[in-house]
């Protein structure tokens, strides 16, 4: 395997890009993704914070102790994975985290592996998925995501720009991915727009280092409140309805239960 | 003088009677308390080494042209093999020698659970051996997977012959009983996770086979390899210098020995097999599940008289049948018990013996079974504890020594804050305390034997074949040493782990490294010092006083040589040792998190060689106890049976930020009884109680019965739910 320093993004040539590295090198290492070739963008992809705007190769270790960041992505980074990770992951790579789901993670035919069914549905499925899990009970594990999600973020990459929630697709049959980043498109820089208060909660299996249970982001502006979740569905979760639209399975009940605590404290948090 | 007698020996709850030769000990145990070296606080002799990178563990061990092997695994829970061809990964360049089941000890063609061994390669780089393995061609038949343990039991897949207990007339005192609780209690299967993994290093030297390996016994691996592979003993040398934990997994050769052996037979070469993270995931031992049915019956007056149950151990393919009823058979004094314990085979990974084996599980149940007695009777849990305490063994025999009346009045204080605790409760956290005894064995035994050199500097070497598997054995061994020679602690080296190079010492499990070996320690000191001591009175007459390095400056090249063994241990009585831990928690009623914020520990293990060590091991037995009370367990696919949970991010030990304020306090009373020193083992105790005091800290927060581990947030919301159900049952009639 080639590890290659392009010096455009046009020049990437199928290379599969990375900035710290956190989430593809053990994609690889577990053969759940083969590439020929690495590229690091590091040099490529703006890094730091400036106001509302967030180089998208800004590390999760500078969002969390940044005081222009709100609240909401702070906490959200600094509840997530460990202070090495956090020193080497970026907030764009972040947003595009795989799934933990353990089938998916040890190759099963899944319905994420292009197979037909989802092993999760009727095996074990304590950390999977409450909404949008019929098709695919994977939950996708950034609280990131959620965070900006609940603040309304935008994202621009050497494309497009598009908000947050438009990265994200829910798989389906005939297109099993679970972001519309085009092959080739990278994320440069997000628009995080200030809200007037903002929150993210998070209940874990110990007390840190792990991925969310259940992950609430709330921001409020004026007497707006936007909630989004983390660990509930295949992709972050806008809540746009009610928890009661939740679709929870046998071993994933106790999560709405959470979900509903937590959502009422976040709301309170902000208001 | 050697004398041989007929005697039980005791390795974690398994008593057998045995032929022993044993050296007599006569010297006198020191005064109780702090001496010079003894029982003051000494930093890790080795911590520097270690920490700097510099300490050699198996995982470092290399050697010019040594190869790589990589094993080949079922990936099925129950499957044979009908054809298997090698020679696609023979082909791969740098592979350098394959082979296949019944090639080499333990790797076979039938295959009982998932994981088990099939076969290996070995080449120049271990990525080209797994990918060599990527091409072995495998023709699978697929079995039916027995995978649960009651389908087990009731179908007749037992280990061996169920075990029982039969103590008084236990249906009819439960019958006469005032008060009665039944509950099931469940335990998850957890992990070892050592931090170095299961492995070996083996090269032929001549006729004879070197075994460097990760172990916590290098004399059961040098009888083991030798009787397997047809060798004399003599002519398998075992080598563990530093280790990086076992745990109880690492008692036995495994099958990355043989592999290793075989293969280094082969090739002519030294070869590695080191098992992967994934793989130690899978494959290399768990402390097993277990159900439990249990039953107590009391006077209105707290007064226990039966105790009963059945207990169901998960095994899996293969292993023992840990004695998870020990606990209730053993630390109160009840004169009606009854009890039957399965081992349960299944077509899941083997059981190894985990810190404690049986008595973490067991102790959960009867420790949790006890507080729900409290709590019908309307007694204090730590008053019930005291009005049944055991005076003598349950089993009829005297105690050597036993102090858990005084760890009881010890742990009152940190009991009497249950009231300040429970006052800081809110509406969405509820806070408790709760408590739980503790019994288990540690007491070691003979043989196990140590020399020593002295030099002209007055720096002393002591060399025994033991191992120091982590815990600072090592260290403990070089304090004995200093306080009998009357040096200080850093002028003593202490050389271990090498069958070729020092006298046979016991296996490090059982918490019984100490009590085994630094007796023995002591001895080749006493041996030396008196030695020196007939050289002062050459040299300044008799009963002058000297100054020992003065003296010795003249020895030049000369040397004292001393040595020692373990004397035996007291006929007839019950060597164990006991303790109680009092636990804080805070339960977040609303999302189910439960924090402990606080563990007080306090143990009776006869003499204390080394506070701080003995802390620490308190500390890493409360924490690992924490993982397996909160977050830890493996996860097996119910329909197919295949492991589910195989990385850290899937299997979640406790972190930094889960570990509660640790108050140790060790009762440090000498057993007057055992050995010269006194002292027992500290390693598996601190593990035994955390369970239950959790959980007994949890019904006292919020009133809800957690009987099955770990108690996740869906097992907290679980247990307040029904909770809420039975009072809300309560309040209706």
């Amino acid at each position: 395997m080639e590890l290659l320093r392009p010096s455009s993004l046009e020049a990437l040539d199928g290379a599969t890009p990375i900035v710290g590295g956190t989430e593809v090198v053990p994609l690889l290492r577990e053969g759940l993704l083969a590439t020929d070739a690495l590229a690091d963008i590091r040099a490529l992809v703006p890094r730091g914070i400036d106001g509302a705007r967030v180089g998208a190769g800004t590390t999760l270790a500078e969002l969390e102790a940044d005081a222009q960041v709100p609240e909401a992505l702070r906490e959200a980074c600094r509840l997530a994975a460990s202070p090495q990770l956090r020193a080497m992951g970026s907030i764009g790579g972040n947003l595009l985290q795989a799934t933990r789901c353990w089938y998916w993670r040890l190759d099963y035919p899944c319905r994420l592996h292009d197979g037909d069914r989802c092993h999760a549905r009727e095996g074990e499925h304590r950390e999977h998925a409450i909404f949008a899990n019929d098709f695919c009970a994977s939950a996708h594990p950034s609280d990131v995501a959620a965070a900006l999600l609940a603040l309304g973020a935008t994202v621009r990459t050497n494309r497009r720009e598009l908000a947050v929630r438009e990265l994200y697709r829910l798989p389906s049959r005939d297109d099993r991915r679970t972001t519309t980043l085009e092959r080739g498109e990278v994320m440069l820089e997000l628009d995080v727009p200030p809200a007037d208060a903002s929150s993210y909660l998070k209940a874990m299996d110990r007390k840190r280092w792990s991925f969310p249970i259940v992950g609430v982001a709330a921001a409020r502006r004026g007497s707006v409140t936007t909630i989004a979740l983390a660990g509930v569905a295949p992709v972050p979760w806008l809540l746009d309805g009610s928890l009661d639209d939740a679709t929870p399975l046998p071993g994933t009940a106790y999560k709405l239960q959470i979900a509903r605590a937590l959502v009422e404290r976040a709301r309170s948090s902000v208001a | 003088m050697a004398r041989l007698i007929r005697t039980e020996k005791e390795v974690e709850g398994r008593v057998e009677e045995v032929w022993l030769v044993v050296d007599e000990d006569p010297l006198e145990q020191w005064p109780a308390g702090p001496l010079e070296a003894v029982g003051r606080p000494a930093p890790r002799a080795d911590g520097l080494a270690r920490a700097r990178g510099e300490a050699r563990y198996t995982a470092d061990v290399r050697f010019p042209g040594m190869l790589h092997a990589a094993i080949l695994r079922s990936p099925f829970p129950h499957a044979r093999v009908r054809r298997i061809d090698l020679a696609p990964a023979l082909a791969v360049p740098g592979v350098r020698a394959a082979i296949g089941p019944g090639d080499a000890p333990e790797l076979d063609d039938r295959c009982a659970y998932e994981g088990a061994p099939v076969a290996a390669v070995c080449a120049d780089t271990f990525r080209q051996a797994r990918e060599a393995l990527e091409l072995v061609e495998v023709e699978w038949k697929q079995l039916e997977a027995l995978l649960d343990p009651d389908d087990a039991v009731a179908r007749g897949a037992l280990l061996e012959e169920p075990r029982t207990t039969d103590r008084g007339d236990y249906e009819r005192a439960l019958a006469a009983a005032d008060v009665v609780v039944e509950a099931t209690y469940r335990t998850q299967t957890v992990l070892h996770n050592s931090m170095e993994t299961h492995q070996a290093v083996c090269r032929w030297e001549g006729d004879m086979l070197e075994v460097y390996i990760s172990t916590q016994y290098v004399w059961g691996i040098r009888q083991e390899v030798a009787r397997t592979l047809g060798l004399p003993a003599d002519k398998v040398r075992v080598v563990c210098d530093y280790m990086g934990g076992g745990f109880g997994a690492k008692n036995s050769a495994g099958e990355y020995t043989y592999v290793a052996a075989e293969l280094a037979r082969r090739t002519g070469r030294a070869v590695r097999c080191a098992l992967t993270r994934r793989e130690e995931h899978v494959a290399a031992g768990n402390r097993n599940a277990t159900i439990q049915r249990v039953a107590v019956g009391a006077r209105s007056d707290g007064t226990i008289v039966a105790l009963g149950g059945e207990f169901v151990n998960a095994v899996g393919a293969s292993g023992w049948n840990a004695m998870t009823e020990g606990p209730m058979t053993m630390l109160y004094d009840c004169p009606n018990v009854r009890t039957v314990t399965y081992g349960a085979k299944l077509n899941l990974p083997p059981a190894k013996a985990f810190r404690a084996p049986g008595f973490v599980e067991g102790t959960f149940a009867l420790e949790c079974l006890l507080d729900e007695l409290a709590a019908k009777l309307e007694l204090d849990p730590l008053e019930l504890r005291i009005r049944n305490h055991a005076e003598r063994d349950p089993g009829g025999k005297e105690y050597s020594g036993k102090q858990l009346l005084e760890c009881y009045r010890r742990a009152a204080p940190h009991w009497e804050r249950r009231h300040e605790v429970r006052a800081r409760s809110d509406d969405r956290v509820k806070r408790g305390v709760g408590l739980a005894s503790q019994v288990w064995f540690g007491g070691g035994g003979p043989p196990s034997y140590a020399w020593i050199r002295v030099g002209s500097d007055a720096r002393a070497t002591v060399v025994t074949a033991m191992q120091d598997v982590g815990t600072g054995t090592r260290t403990a061994m070089a304090i004995v040493a200093a306080e009998e020679l009357g040096i200080p602690v850093d002028h003593v080296t202490v050389a271990v782990g090498d069958t070729l190079r020092g006298p046979y010492a016991t296996l490090s499990a059982g918490s019984s490294t100490t009590p085994s070996v630094a007796p023995a320690v002591r001895a080749a000191a006493a041996d030396a010092r008196r030695q020196i001591d007939e050289l002062a009175e050459q040299r300044y007459g008799r009963g002058a006083a000297f100054d020992v390095a003065e003296l010795l400056s003249v020895l030049g090249n000369a040397q004292i040589l001393g040595t020692g063994s373990r004397g035996p241990n007291p006929t007839g009585m019950s060597v164990l040792t006991f303790g109680v831990q009092v636990a804080e928690v805070a339960v977040d009623v609303e999302t189910g998190e439960v924090t402990v914020e606080r563990v007080a520990a306090i143990h009776d293990v006869g003499r204390v060689i080394n506070p701080l060590g003995a802390s620490s091991q308190v500390e890493g037995g409360i924490i690992q106890g924490v993982g397996h009370t909160l977050s830890e367990e493996r996860l097996v696919d119910p329909s197919s049976g295949a492991i589910l949970t195989r990385t850290f991010d899937a299997y979640r030990m406790p972190t930094v930020a889960d570990v509660p304020e640790i108050v140790t306090d060790l009762v440090d009373v000498p057993d007057a009884q055992l050995s010269n020193l006194g002292a027992k083992g500290i390693g598996e105790p601190p593990i035994i109680p955390v369970a239950a005091a959790i959980a007994n800290a949890v019904r006292d927060a919020t009133g809800a019965d957690v009987r099955s581990l770990p108690i996740t947030r869906e097992e907290m919301l679980r247990a307040l739910a029904e909770a809420r159900k039975t009072r809300g049952a309560a309040a209706a009639v």
